[in-house]
């Protein structure tokens, strides 16, 4: 193809690096599409990640959770504890003679308490008593 | 250029050549202008009652029909000279063919004029060759073989300065094109804008997630160690079995729980990492029927069920 042939087909020439330019913006819209739905699905599943991971951890993971555990010795009347151990990160608690109402109250502290139950025990002891012991640790 | 007439014109940038059929062979390497003689083109001269060139070019073929070559391809040009229009003729193919024979590549061609606008230079003739003479008769720039003039006629010599040429045509302009130049401009404007569409869709496109990536980095503030996926995977592995397993412990007690009424007594409740074992007594049969049932759509295992006393199971 020479110059002349160039000439001649000046405005062919000219609609079709138009038309290439349209194929390339369209080829660079469409990229940003896959772009966008590749890192939409990975920010979201990053998003998710780190915000569960931030809760676990918040939830699981706290240190502090120790010096929380100390309302379980003043939960019930001090001779309805029959003992109490907290050691490193693990906790022991044993009650006697505690009412359905008492019972429930601990039990619901405890489920709303992050830590692991390793030991759950509730025993009927007479009418309407019950002892209860709970090993835990975090 | 070797030994050649070409005259400088004023006001352009480019040189011209006058082409006629005895010029010698040229050696080009500029663009340029040509200013083509009679040779190349048939000339008519019309009063019409017609205000716009293009009105005259579409009138053009029929002007010209008695005295063309119908086995050539013929290309128009016109332009208004005084009260007449000027109508031109020419085939390009023929002049681009000429012009190669004679060392003029047609892409080093920029605009073609025609010899009739040098009409009021003509007074006297221009030499042309040995033969010939470019010369006006009757308004009409003529070629004429030199015998026909007087043997001590003097040639004009051209005034470059005082020529001065305004209705050239584009060469490009003469070659048939497939797309018009007003549709080439509409279609390529219309391509542009899509273009530039699709480019602005793109650039909006990658705008959209500006959003999320401002949630992530207001998270990882917060935890600037997770954004490694090693760290948050490592995380996830310690955590969420220690998330799952405690929840279901508290949930099965709380499904105990809700088993339970006035007509039944939680007698014992085991719990520990392997699972929960329950024992229930109730006030009547129907009662412990009802629970067997409940237990056994919770999935428990009826471990036994001893007068009114049921025992449950189940893994965790």
């Amino acid at each position: 193809m020479n110059l002349m042939t160039l000439k001649r087909f000046k405005n062919e020439l000219i609609i079709l690096l138009s038309l290439v330019f349209v194929l390339f913006a369209f080829g660079y819209k469409q990229q940003s599409k896959t772009y966008l739905n590749h890192e939409k699905e990975t920010l979201t599943k990053n998003i998710v990640e780190i915000g569960t991971v931030g809760e676990l951890k918040k939830l699981w993971g706290d240190k502090k959770i120790g010096k929380k555990l100390n309302f379980f010795k003043t939960i019930v009347a001090k001779d309805k504890v029959k003992s109490f151990e907290k050691r490193s990160r693990k906790m022991t608690a044993s009650y006697q003679n505690l009412t359905v109402k008492e019972l429930n109250t601990i039990t619901k502290k405890l489920f709303k308490t992050p830590v692991q139950i390793t030991k759950l025990s509730i025993q009927e002891s007479g009418k309407e008593q019950y002892t209860m012991e709970f090993k835990c640790k975090w | 250029m070797k030994g050649m007439q070409i005259l400088n014109f004023m006001g352009r940038s480019n040189p011209r050549v006058l082409v006629h059929k005895h010029m010698e062979t040229m050696e080009i390497k500029e663009t340029i202008d040509i200013v083509l003689t009679p040779q190349f083109y048939t000339f008519i001269r019309e009063m019409l009652a017609i205000n716009f060139a293009y009105q005259a070019k579409n009138i053009a073929p029929a002007l010209f029909d008695d005295y063309l070559d119908t086995n050539k391809s013929y290309q128009y040009h016109v332009y208004k000279c005084g009260e007449d229009w000027c109508f031109f003729a020419y085939d390009i193919e023929e002049i681009s063919s000429f012009l190669q024979s004679r060392g003029i590549e047609p892409y080093l061609i920029n605009k073609i004029y025609f010899a009739q606008e040098l009409v009021t230079y003509l007074n006297k003739p221009i030499h042309l060759s040995d033969q010939e003479a470019l010369y006006s008769i009757d308004q009409t720039v003529t070629v004429l073989p030199q015998r026909l003039l007087p043997t001590d006629i003097n040639y004009a010599p051209i005034n470059m300065d005082d020529v001065v040429l305004k209705n050239g045509v584009s060469i490009s302009s003469s070659f048939d094109a497939v797309i018009p130049l007003k549709q080439t401009i509409f279609i390529t404007v219309l391509l542009l804008i899509l273009g530039g569409i699709f480019i602005l869709e793109g650039e909006r496109i990658k705008d959209s997630i500006a959003n999320q990536i401002a949630t992530k980095e207001r998270l990882l503030s917060k935890n600037p160690k997770l954004a490694s996926s090693l760290i948050r995977n490592s995380q996830l592995e310690k955590y969420q079995p220690i998330n799952d397993q405690e929840r279901l412990k508290r949930d099965t007690v709380m499904m105990i729980s809700k088993m339970l009424s006035n007509k039944s007594q939680l007698k014992n409740l085991t719990l520990d990492e392997k699972g929960i074992t329950v024992t229930i007594t109730t006030k009547n049969d129907m009662m412990k029927k009802q629970l067997i049932d409940q237990a056994k759509k919770e999935k428990f295992k009826i471990v036994s069920q001893e007068k009114r006393q049921i025992v449950l199971e189940k893994k965790l």
